[in-house]
Parts: structure tokens; sequence; C-alpha cells
């Protein structure tokens, strides 16, 4: 099989993904910040396809929320959301998607149990770390919150992410088992 | 999947798509720029006036107008909490300014100008091997695989309702990927036949 062709489907169809998780119900919090399932897209993402095709991925879904179609949940898309108090954590998905599947090929992925532990690593450290500081960063910026409030306001979310984390990790143990020749991270 | 754009013809449907977003992006700059107040109310100002003159154009908007006001309202509320009056006027104006006209572009261009514009700004980084064509391939192949994708996670969730008699939730989210990852090798498959590529 051709490597680019494959890589235009994945990293399509981790877009999709991303956009099918949107279509689940979100829940919003204080501060105009919703809490979805595509952030575990993003930790899929990285975890199934390495940095650069993760990477690519949510660039690609980050596209086709900018040019205006409805991908976010809620329905949501357009230029206008890069604008909202949530836009860091957006912004911050690529960067997420990059380092979880960095840190997901730095470690060992050869038994489907190994890989579990590695993409719960991963995920923590790209889907939630890394998003998080951003998600900070936009809540400083744009809703005019000191860094202490932005912190405490993000942490609201960890106890969900970390649900994520686990999800992502027997997510990943079921496909090792289902397609032991995946390569996980690329 | 259809996008946020609205049939209903507008003036700012002529504007063509790099202006609105050149405007876009200047606009943004400018109000993150500035914390001068005279100047805030005036951008939001215009920008309320912009996005009322687009009249019946604006109703698909609805939910995301709500959304606007909903974060607008808590961030409002949430610096007079805090006695910074002043810091949430300057946040809910900065807000209300970008976002309206954010909705006002997506409403007024169709989403195959603004991918053109898309690609003509991504044309320099052919140098480092970026194909900006490949950019329609990959949103008509995402959407198609959005649908598809949409139509396996119900099929799996009315298996698991009919096995279990509960909702298959996040239990149906391994096989999904499996359904998926094997479909991504066989259009991969289909494309290399068809690309060469």
């Amino acid at each position: 099989m051709n490597t680019s062709s494959l890589s235009i489907a994945l990293v399509s169809l981790f877009a999709a993904l991303i956009a099918v998780f949107g279509l689940i119900p979100k829940i919003d919090l204080p501060l105009g910040v919703p809490i979805t399932l595509q952030t575990l897209g993003v930790m899929l993402a990285g975890c199934m396809l390495g940095p650069k095709r993760a990477l690519q991925a949510l660039l690609l879904f980050l596209a086709a929320v900018a040019i205006g179609l409805p991908l976010l949940s809620g329905g949501r898309g357009g230029v206008g959301v890069f604008f909202a108090p949530a836009s860091g954590y957006l912004i911050g998905w690529p960067v997420g998607a990059f380092v979880t599947g960095m840190v997901m090929h730095m470690l060992p992925r050869a038994t489907p149990r190994g890989a579990a532990i590695s993409a719960f690593i991963a995920s923590a450290i790209g889907g939630l770390l890394v998003v998080h500081v951003f998600g900070v960063v936009g809540l400083v910026n744009i809703a005019n919150l000191s860094w202490e409030q932005a912190i405490m306001g993000t942490l609201v979310f960890v106890p969900g992410d970390l649900i994520k984390c686990v999800l992502c990790a027997t997510v990943v143990h079921t496909v090792a088992r289902g397609l032991p020749d995946w390569r996980f991270g690329g | 999947m259809g996008s946020l754009y609205s049939d209903h013809l507008t003036w700012l449907h002529g504007v063509p798509a790099g202006v609105k977003l050149a405007f876009l992006a200047l606009l943004g700059t400018g109000v993150f720029f500035t914390q001068e107040l005279s100047v805030l109310i005036g951008s939001a100002a215009c920008c309320v006036l912009i996005f009322a003159s687009l009249g019946k154009a604006t109703a698909r908007a609805k939910p995301l107008l709500m959304g606007l006001v909903f974060a607008s309202v808590l961030i409002g509320m949430f610096h007079l909490y805090m006695q910074q009056p002043l810091v949430g006027a300057v946040s809910v104006l900065r807000l209300l300014s970008t976002t309206l006209m954010g909705i006002a572009l997506t409403l007024t261009t169709r989403y195959t100008d603004l991918l053109k514009v898309l690609e003509w700004l991504l044309a320099p980084l052919r140098w480092i091997g970026v194909q900006p064509e490949r950019l329609s391939l990959h949103v008509a192949l995402m959407l198609r695989f959005t649908e598809n994708f949409f139509i396996v996670w119900r099929r799996l969730d009315d298996a698991h309702r009919l096995r279990t008699g509960k909702t298959g939730g996040f239990k149906i989210l391994a096989p999904l990927t499996i359904h998926m990852l094997i479909a991504a090798r066989r259009v991969a498959d289909t494309l290399h036949v068809r690309y060469r590529r």
C-alpha cells in the first residue's frame, strides 16, 4: 500500500472521527467553555497516527471548521469560534495531538497492554496537559482572567479529561488486539 | 453535511472572500491590541450594525448567537463579581466584535470560496512539500467519512441495544475505531489505484 494515499485516508478519517464526536451533545460549563468528546479524538489521533499525521488531521479539522462547516459540538463552526473564550483549547488541539503522537512513538507499544499504558501516558501529556496550557493562555488573553483564575477554571475539566485518557487507552488496547499489525504512534 | 452559509443574499455576499478574511484578521488584531473603551465600543457598535444589516440571513446563526450571548454574560458577570467592570467590558466588547464578524463571514461566504483562499494562502508552503490542492480532496473525504461513520456508529449502537437492551455509549468506541481503520486502508488502496500516489 502506498504511504501517501494511506496518509490522505487516515488524516481525513481522523478529522471525520473528531467531527463525529462533535455530534454527541456537549455540556456547557461556566466561562463559556464546553465539555465535549472531541478532545478524546485529539488523544486517539495522536496515539493511532503518530505526530505528523495527527497534526495534519487536527489542522484539517480546524480548517474545515474555519471555512464554516458546523463540526464543533453543538453544531458550531466558522471563523468566529476562534475568537471565543475556548479558542485557546481549539488552537491547542493540533499541538496536543502532535505531542501525544510523539510521546506514544517514544514509549513501548509492542504488546496490547504496553500500548494501552503508553497511550494513557501520551494522552495525559499531549491531550490533557498541552491542550490545557493552550486553553489557559486563551482564557487569560480573551476572557481577561488572571493566571490563577484561568488555572482554577481549567482544573474543572481535568477529571473528565482523565476519564478520556482511560477511554483512549481502552480503545488502543482493543485495537492492538483486533489489528495486531497496526503501528501505534506512526 | 451542510455548511452554515445562508442562501438569503445580502450585500456582504458580493464582497470577495479574501477581502472579508483580511478585514476579520485586521479587526481581530486591532481589538486585541487596544484597551481604549471608546474605540472598542465604536468597533462593537459597527460590528452589530453590519451584522444587523444582513437581515434574514442571520436566522441560521441563532445557536451561534445564543452561545455568544451566553459566553458574554458569563464573562461580564464574572468580572463584575471580581470587581473589575472595566476589564469585563473590554473582554465582552472584543468578543462581540470579532465573533459577530466571524459569524457574518461564515453566513455570507461559500465554503468552496474560503477553501480557494486557504489554498492560495498555503501556496507559499509548496517549497516545503505542502500540496495546497490536496486540501479540497481532504475536506471532501472528511465529509464523506463523517456521514459514513455516524451511520456506522448508529448501526453499532442499534446492534448493542438489541443484544443488551442498553445503549452502546463508550462501549462501541473501540469497535467503531477498528471499523474506521479497516475502511481507511480500503480507501487508501482505492486512492492509490486511482491517483497512483
